[in-house]
């Protein structure tokens, strides 16, 4: 009669088995039964990956652009404190402005003015044209 | 990552039940087959391996970190199936040794157990030992329980652990040169 070794390597296993899949059934009843929410790996596909790529850089895009013109605007409010404070502080009136004028700096400005108004003609006069040309 | 931390995460109700998942997934089949060893049937391991888990959950915030997570989780299945295999033995008017040897004994019949003619030997082999001795031997051989782990779950010595299994590999290997 064979000699029976527990020690000779030839392991014998239990023999148990389980059904099918009784494992994973076996955790959905459990987290059922503690009423636990299922815990579930996402799998994300390439194509939403990428979706999701885009979409995270327009946002880092707009995102950059309205800070960066945010910051613009502070700069230039800090750049010229000076006008800033003459705009809200400025008390000077017409005839503070008119003492500080002579008689050649007033026709000057006449002259200056009269300029100014033939080109504001010119310039309706080329909109009236791309008024017609676009009406025609 | 560090048992400690594990500890902390399932303690935290914000990380709690990922980390109970991962316990759940480390430990459901190692603690089947230790549950199923001692109350053979399917259906009651499947029972008994439930409210184990039931119970880790509930009770995690008892466990104090003196012994580790696995000896203690262990030691929560061993009471469970022990006490599960005694009150049915209780309701069926039997011990537990004697309602253990029938239902070895109808374990060709079992749809879930697929053992060759040596593996139906062995665990008839097996329960003709002491309780004591069976446990021993089932968690050494067929779990590869290290003694020092099984001293914590049990309560017993390396020592009376190690002579429990030289005993009981003695008696089985005589019956299975025997028969």
């Amino acid at each position: 009669m064979k000699q029976f070794n527990i020690n000779d390597g030839n392991k014998t296993t239990s023999g148990f088995t389980t059904p099918e899949g009784y494992f994973d059934q076996f955790t959905v009843d459990l987290n059922n039964k503690l009423k636990l929410p299922k815990t579930e790996v996402k799998v994300i596909s390439i194509k939403t990956k990428r979706r999701l790529t885009t979409v995270a850089a327009i946002l880092v895009v707009a995102f950059s652009v309205s800070i960066y013109s945010k910051m613009v605007i502070n700069n230039s409010d800090e750049s010229d404190p000076t006008e800033n404070y003459l705009t809200n502080h400025s008390e000077i009136n017409q005839y503070d402005l008119i003492s500080l004028l002579d008689k050649k700096d007033i026709e000057n400005l006449s002259i200056e003015l009269n300029n100014f108004n033939s080109e504001i003609d010119e310039e309706s006069t080329n909109i009236n044209e791309i008024h017609n040309y676009l009406t025609d | 990552m560090e048992e400690k931390e594990f500890i902390l995460k399932l303690l935290n109700p914000k990380t709690q039940n990922n980390a109970f998942q991962k316990l759940l997934f480390d430990y459901k089949r190692p603690l089947y087959n230790h549950i199923r060893n001692i109350v053979l049937d399917h259906d009651d391991a499947n029972d008994v391996l439930q409210n184990t888990f039931i119970k880790v959950y509930q009770n995690l915030n008892k466990f104090k970190g003196e012994s580790k997570l696995y000896s203690w989780i262990y030691r929560i299945a061993t009471n469970e199936s022990i006490t599960f295999i005694n009150k049915k033995a209780k309701l069926g008017g039997t011990s537990s040794s004697e309602l253990k040897s029938k239902m070895v004994d109808n374990l060709e019949a079992d749809s879930h157990f697929d053992g060759n003619d040596i593996q139906l030997k062995l665990q008839k082999a097996i329960h003709t030992l002491p309780e004591k001795q069976q446990l021993v031997f089932k968690m050494r051989y067929f779990e590869e329980i290290k003694y020092e782990e099984m001293s914590v779950i049990l309560g017993t010595s390396v020592g009376a652990l190690k002579a429990s299994y030289h005993l009981a590999v003695k008696k089985i290997e005589i019956i299975m040169t025997k028969d």
